[in-house]
Parts: structure tokens; C-alpha cells; sequence
């Protein structure tokens, strides 16, 4: 079957966006993958028919937008309920397309926990930027935190999943629950909340501001060619994956004799082979090892014996970033010193004082300008 | 990685990038629209904790997309920078709270330029 670029970039002329990715898209795939891309992609306008997907996803964003425009006005019992319900139906609509275009198990089951974890968050992060009591706010981001934490375990990164609870929801939030407790007017009986907390500022604009940031972003995500390019790259990337998987534990002499002591109980050390001591073919790695008896043996692995998470994740970091840990710890510090130092009370002094200190005669006399200096 | 696919219940490695992706986007935007709305300073800080939330977790999704463990690694650095963002932003809030006895941002406006 012959190339059909022109097919597909006429397809995907559809809309600028897509344009651009189309190119970023042609360069970077290779002939035959072209072939299926267009090939899908014919399939995919074929279906929706009735809208061109740009103008589903943006109206599915406007929709939210909507939604979110009414939820912002202050008071108003009715207004808010029409803005639960348009939000909601925006987001689903907005997920319902995107789940479609990741194609995959059409029958059975929709992906459950995705869809639970996201809308967790998005009502988190739509009631915190409502709600006007700042601590339910910072309650709610609690909640964000919490899904996203979700997220990253469906996506199997378990490490970060759980430092993220540990830092946002243990250490963060609780810094600003801190502040709010110290900084915040309590509510005056009979007029309620702050009025600032319950006035929007500029709604109108700032949800124009969303809508555009919305829509530029999942057509950039999930414009029919940007969907193709991610599906190449993850499958094509998964062989480097794995190797990487390998070459980490390759890293880790210790981790890999335990590991291979699981399939060779008797294994005393491991021995290198052409300077590694673990060459992996895909799904698979070998690596001889010097049993207890002085014979040598080829043991060979299977995935499962790939480090896990969090040990990838650390290897990772301090061997590919040893710099960028480093500088880490000094944004750090100082952010320790400069929080210690803005908050610290600063005392005002006055020009008589300041006389003083500069060890120069002071104008009036002692106890009689009292009233001078002062904290502020 | 294995242990968790039967948790996804039919989902496709695919689908969850896709929803993972799309949550990110809509965070970022909720954020940015809290962020331009609200008046309160800790809830316009809050609201960029949540435009780093969705950072994170696009980083997370595109780490999937090239199996590449960096995504996650990058996302520790994005929890140092929310750390320190939220220890200093705190600190300032404090202090402008100390000076006007107010949370609103407006209380500043004259900070802003002369249209």
C-alpha cells in the first residue's frame, strides 16, 4: 500500500492546530506507520460525521466553561445548581470524546477508575476555587491531591503517588491551613464570609482566559494526529523502557544477586560478561553466575525481576540527576531562609534611634521619645 | 506496573493516558481561572498549587507515553519548587497581612501600573 500522506494531511488541514502536528507528525513516523495512521484517522472522521472533532472537544470545553461561569456567582441557589449540572455534563462530554479517541476496549467495562479518580479531582478543584471559606478550599485541594495521587498509580508511578500525599496533603496543606488559621477574619455573624471570598474578581474574563487555555490544550492533546504520534511513541518506546528497566538493575550488583538468587538458590556471585554483568534481550536477561560449587551457570530472568518503582525512580535521580538534586536542596534552603526572613516581625525605627545605633549623639533625651519607634 | 492493570478495570494503557491527560488539562485551567478570580491571597496561591498539580501529572502521563522514568523524576523537582514556592508565598502573605489586616489582593492594587 503506497504512502498516502497527502490523504492525511488533507485530513488533518481540518484545523491549524492540527496542521502543525500533522508536519511535527509526518517527520517523525516513518512510511508505514503512515499507512495505518491514515487509515484510522479516515475511520475516525468517517464516525463522528456530524461535527469535526475540534469543534466537539472545544464545545465540550465551552460547555464546562459554562458551567464553571455560573458556579463562580455569588449566592443564588438556582444558578448554582444549573452550574453543577452544565459543568458536569461538559467534563463528561469532554471525557466520553477522549476515552473514544484512545480507541482500544470499545466492548465491556468503561475504564472505571480513570474517569473516578478525574471527576474526584475536578470536583475537588472546582469546589475549592468556589467555596467560599478558604479552609474548605484548602480541604478540597486535599481531595485534588488525593485523586491525582490515584492517577499516578494507574499510571504506575507508585513512588510518586504516595510522596505526593506526603508532601502536599501532609506538609503543604498543612502550612497553609497554618496561615489561614493566623491570617484569616473570622466571619462576622450576620454578614457571613469575607466579602472578598464570596465577590469573584473579573469572573467573566478569567473563565474566557480557561476556555482558550481548555480548548488550546486538548486540541493539542487530543487532535487525531497528536493521539497517533503518542500511540507510535508508546509503542515503540516500549522495548527502551524495558532495556532501561534492565540496565538498572544491571546498576545495582546487590538487588541483581538477590534477584538472581531467587531462580539459583546456590548462586554465589555474579559474574561479567564483556564488562555487564546482565545482558537482556527484551522481555528476558541472562547473566552468569558463579554457583557455590565453583561452576559457572547462565541464569536467565523474566520482567517481574525488573526493580520496582520506586527504585527505578531513585536510581534515576541520582545518577541522571545528580545536579538538579543538588540545586534542589539549595532552593531549599533558601526558601527556608527567605520564609524566616519575610516573616520575621520587622521593627521600625525611628530616626532617633537609628542615630543611636549608628553610634552618633542621640537629639532628645533618654525616656522622653518613647514613643517613636514601634513594631509594626 | 503489572500488579496494577486488573485495578483499572478494562482500561486501556491508552485510555488512562488519555484521562490522565485530560484531568491535567482541566486542573490546569480550573487553576488559572481560580487564580484570576479569586481575591483572596491563599486561595490565589492555593490555586497555583493546583496548575503544579496538573504539571505533575501531565509529566507523569508523557513519562508513560515514552516509558521513560524520568516523567517521575522531573516531578520530585516539581514538589521542591511547590515546597518552597508555598513557604515563601506564605511568608509574604503573612507579612501583607500584617500590613493592611486584609487577605484581599485589591489592597494592592496601587502596586500596578498607571493605565
Amino acid at each position: 500500500m503506497p504512502p498516502p500522506i497527502d490523504t492525511l494531511i488533507a485530513l488533518l488541514a481540518s484545523s491549524p492546530v492540527d496542521m502543525a502536528l500533522g508536519t511535527a507528525l509526518d517527520m517523525a513516523v516513518d512510511t508505514s506507520i503512515n499507512s495505518t495512521t491514515s487509515g484510522r484517522a479516515a475511520d475516525a472522521t468517517s464516525s463522528a460525521g456530524f461535527a469535526s472533532p475540534a469543534v466537539l472537544l472545544s464545545g465540550a470545553a465551552a460547555v464546562s466553561s459554562a458551567g464553571l461561569a455560573l458556579l463562580m456567582q455569588p449566592g443564588k441557589r438556582g444558578l448554582r445548581i444549573a452550574g453543577t449540572v452544565l459543568a458536569l455534563a461538559g467534563f463528561a462530554m469532554l471525557f466520553v470524546e477522549v476515552l473514544k479517541r484512545a480507541g482500544g476496549a470499545g466492548e465491556g467495562l468503561p475504564p472505571v477508575f480513570p474517569v473516578v479518580f478525574g471527576f474526584m479531582a475536578l470536583t475537588g478543584a472546582v469546589r475549592m476555587v468556589t467555596h467560599p471559606r478558604p479552609v474548605f478550599a484548602a480541604l478540597y485541594f486535599v481531595l485534588v491531591v488525593i485523586a491525582t495521587a490515584g492517577m499516578f498509580l494507574l499510571l504506575g508511578a507508585e513512588f510518586m503517588a504516595f510522596s505526593l500525599v506526603i508532601v502536599y496533603a501532609g506538609a503543604i496543606l498543612i502550612t497553609y491551613m497554618f496561615v489561614l488559621m493566623l491570617a484569616q477574619q473570622s466571619p462576622v455573624a450576620g454578614v457571613g464570609d469575607a466579602w472578598y471570598d464570596r465577590m469573584p474578581r473579573e469572573a467573566a474574563s478569567a473563565i474566557v482566559v480557561g476556555f482558550v487555555i481548555l480548548a488550546t490544550l486538548s486540541e493539542a492533546y487530543f487532535s487525531s494526529s497528536a493521539q497517533e504520534l503518542r500511540q507510535t511513541q508508546f509503542e515503540s518506546s516500549e522495548e527502551a523502557g524495558l532495556a532501561a528497566g534492565w540496565e538498572r538493575l544491571g546498576g545495582m550488583p546487590k538487588l541483581l544477586l538477590e534477584s538472581v538468587r531467587k531462580a539459583e538458590p546456590n548462586a554465589e556471585s555474579v559474574v561479567p560478561r564483556d564488562g555487564r554483568l546482565l545482558s537482556a534481550q527484551g522481555d528476558s536477561a541472562s547473566a552468569l553466575v558463579k554457583l557455590a560449587d565453583g561452576t559457572e551457570k547462565i541464569v536467565t530472568m523474566d520482567s517481574a525481576m525488573i526493580p520496582d518503582n520506586g527504585r527505578q525512580v531513585g536510581v534515576d535521580l541520582v545518577s541522571r540527576f545528580p545536579a538538579g538534586l543538588e540545586i534542589a536542596g539549595v532552593v531549599l534552603l533558601m526558601a527556608l531562609f527567605g520564609a524566616v526572613i519575610l516573616a520575621r516581625k520587622q521593627i521600625e525605627l525611628g530616626e532617633d534611634e537609628r542615630r543611636g545605633l549608628a553610634g552618633m549623639r542621640r537629639l532628645t533625651v533618654e525616656g522622653e521619645a518613647g514613643g517613636t519607634g514601634g513594631m509594626r | 506496573m503489572n500488579q496494577i492493570q486488573p485495578l483499572m478495570l478494562a482500561a486501556t494503557e491508552s485510555q488512562t493516558i488519555n484521562a490522565a491527560l485530560l484531568v491535567s488539562a482541566l486542573l490546569f485551567a480550573v487553576g488559572l481561572v481560580g487564580f484570576l478570580s479569586r481575591r483572596n491571597m491563599i486561595i490565589m496561591f492555593l490555586c497555583t498549587e493546583l496548575m503544579f498539580q496538573a504539571a505533575a501529572l501531565a509529566m507523569i502521563a508523557f513519562g508513560k507515553v515514552h516509558h521513560d522514568i524520568s516523567g517521575q523524576v522531573f516531578v520530585i523537582f516539581i514538589l521542591t519548587v511547590a515546597a518552597a514556592e508555598a513557604a515563601l508565598a506564605l511568608g509574604l502573605v503573612v507579612l501583607l497581612y500584617r500590613r493592611r489586616e486584609t487577605l484581599d489582593s485589591e489592597a494592592w492594587s496601587e502596586l500596578r501600573e498607571t493605565a
